[in-house]
């Protein structure tokens, strides 16, 4: 992976296309003044492939998950709902979409957490980025053969023709007013619609209950199926969250996905598959706190990554954009997140992989999982160590 | 083996939901507080109906505004739903009262079969300021002229004779996305 200066495109395309938040906060969000160069050979033995293990594995994960109340609990999810998440998982309900999180400085990729539930830079991922290719190729200013991992588009239109009946009619929520979220369920939209189907769109807070207890959209249509940019956990707490089982309702991502897109999983998988190339040492905040801070002894399998662990991160287990996230370098802060929204929640300690750094940016890698595979990826990276809602998104080209 | 989309969709701007789906019929409609101002316009010669078409529409939206208007079993449930001072007692069928809202309107369309058919619905208030047909169907005026899906024209399911909705039986919204009102995103 390196860092490529490249001339931007003249006007980056943004109103043609309706890209609405290619600044954000008064910075600029996309940024392609340089690109990150990739290797065919690099994409695929250090992050598809192994991204499409870890998805494998994380579904091991689930498996052991939803067998156990214990784990659901220390899961973060609310015993009244324990039999819909496990009943959705061993129903098979299927998985749509995510995006892992990794830290990659050219060895071994290591998986940071994964976004499996309401992953957003949909947009910017699966098509922005690919048109930024197109034009530069066209431009001549990358080479006829340069490619991109980016077949996010096409297995999506290709995962929902699998999953549904041609024309069934979907509905895509998020939540009013927010051009980000509105982007990616927007981009899932198309994907849908080139898999046969047929897209509404209804903002999730008017979605509204009938008296058959069934969901309906904006305008009294009855949802059969619902793809909606908001998080499990926050439903847990909702209103309507108790009356999710007797709708009828098929959600997209299903309720087993509330395990995936915590951070609660990263220990499971590190019990599961020590030592596995692409994971961190991780454990239940709980657990380890005490021998974390006076060197007591602990489990074996805690002691065995102590070394490993001298610097770590703090991360709640529902944290997103970097949230009340803590990096702790040999006992001491290095960055503190100044987001504190997450606090409450239950925690876990990771082992701190610097993410490498170019021209004074971090990059973190988003490898992109469409049903069970690794299908592209998108790249954000950030001044501060811990990647937030503010990092810039760069686009990346396959050459060589 | 190339490694992207061999093509993406570019565009945003709500295109993705606007186009999809099946379009649904629709037919020149106009909507009106009572008969008397649909008279007035028949009249004026500004209607592709006549008086006597007003006439006919109004007395089938009356008839299916009794079948079929929202029956509660309490005046708070249904001025909830309706506003204040919108609804009205009535004797249930069979003994006891009910709550339903008055008629505030009707709704007249053309038939899309041709010739000289009308269809109607009754209009009533709802809480938010605008007017819904028993089926649900919003208009945001009783004094207005649009296009209008033929499907807010079917008639519903009649109310008259059964058990009136409580409390629980409303239709509910906003069940969604209080848990995560204080983020701007959902996203990550």
């Amino acid at each position: 992976m390196e860092k490529i200066s490249l001339p931007p495109r003249a006007d980056q395309r943004e109103a043609e296309t309706g890209f609405t938040f290619a600044e954000m906060h008064g910075e600029p969000y996309w940024d392609e003044t340089s690109a990150y160069r990739f290797t065919l050979e690099e994409i695929e033995t250090r992050i598809e492939d192994p991204a499409t293990e870890l998805h494998a594995m994380c579904r091991e994960a689930v498996d052991r998950i939803t067998a156990s109340d214990e784990l659901m609990e220390r899961m973060g999810i609310p015993p009244g709902f324990h039999d819909m998440v496990a009943q959705s998982w061993r129903n098979g309900e299927p998985e749509l979409y995510g995006r892992m999180d990794l830290a990659y400085d050219g060895t071994d990729a290591k998986l940071l957490e994964y976004n499996a539930d309401t992953p957003t830079s949909l947009y910017e991922a699966a098509s922005f980025q690919w048109q930024w290719l197109e034009d530069q190729i066209a431009a001549g200013v990358l080479p006829e053969g340069a490619d991109q991992f980016n077949r996010i588009h096409e297995a999506l239109a290709e995962r929902f023709a699998e999953l549904f009946a041609p024309n069934t009619d979907l509905h895509f929520a998020a939540a009013g007013g927010n051009a980000e979220d509105y982007a990616t369920v927007e981009a899932m939209a198309w994907a849908a619609r080139e898999g046969g189907m047929g897209a509404h769109y209804t903002d999730l807070e008017k979605i509204g209950l009938t008296e058959e207890g069934q969901f309906s959209d904006a305008e009294d249509r009855v949802i059969g199926t619902l793809f909606k940019l908001y998080p499990w956990e926050d439903i847990f707490h909702d209103e309507f969250g108790a009356a999710i089982g007797p709708s009828g309702c098929r959600f997209i991502e299903p309720p087993w996905k509330a395990l995936v897109s915590n951070k609660a999983i990263l220990p499971v998988l590190w019990e599961m598959f020590e030592g596995h190339p692409n994971l961190l040492p991780a454990f239940f905040l709980d657990d380890v706190g005490g021998a974390l801070r006076d060197g007591s002894p602990s489990v074996p399998l805690f002691d065995r990554a102590r070394d490993a662990l001298k610097s770590h991160v703090v991360k709640p287990i529902f944290s997103r954009e970097g949230s009340s996230i803590d990096i702790i370098e040999n006992g001491r802060p290095l960055e503190v997140a100044t987001d504190r929204g997450y606090d409450n929640q239950p925690k876990i300690v990771q082992a701190y992989a610097p993410l490498p750094v170019f021209d004074g940016f971090r990059p973190v890698l988003g490898a992109w999982v469409v049903g069970p595979t690794c299908v592209g990826l998108g790249i954000r990276e950030d001044r501060a160590r811990i990647t937030q809602d503010l990092s810039r998104f760069k686009p990346h080209f396959i050459e060589g | 083996m190339r490694k992207r989309s061999a093509t993406v969709a570019l565009t945003l701007m709500g295109a993705a939901f606007v186009l999809s789906g099946c379009k649904e019929d629709q037919t020149e409609a106009a909507s009106f507080p009572d008969l008397a101002s649909c008279r007035a316009q028949a009249d004026q010669g500004s209607l592709a109906f006549t008086a006597e078409d007003c006439e006919a529409a109004f007395a089938q939206a009356q008839a299916d505004h009794q079948e079929t208007a929202p029956r509660y079993d309490a005046l708070a449930v249904c001025e909830e739903q309706h506003g204040a001072g919108n609804c009205e007692q009535q004797a249930q069928q069979g003994g006891g009262f009910s709550f339903m809202p008055l008629l505030a309107g009707m709704m007249i369309g053309q038939m899309l079969s041709g010739g000289r058919g009308f269809m109607s619905q009754p209009l009533v208030n709802t809480a938010n300021g605008r007017y819904a047909t028993p089926g649900g169907a919003q208009v945001a005026s009783n004094s207005g002229r649009g296009a209008m899906n033929t499907a807010a024209f079917n008639k519903a399911p009649t109310t008259a004779g059964r058990p009136p909705m409580t409390q629980a039986d409303v239709m509910r919204r906003g069940g969604f996305g209080a848990s995560g009102a204080a983020r701007s995103s959902f996203g990550g």
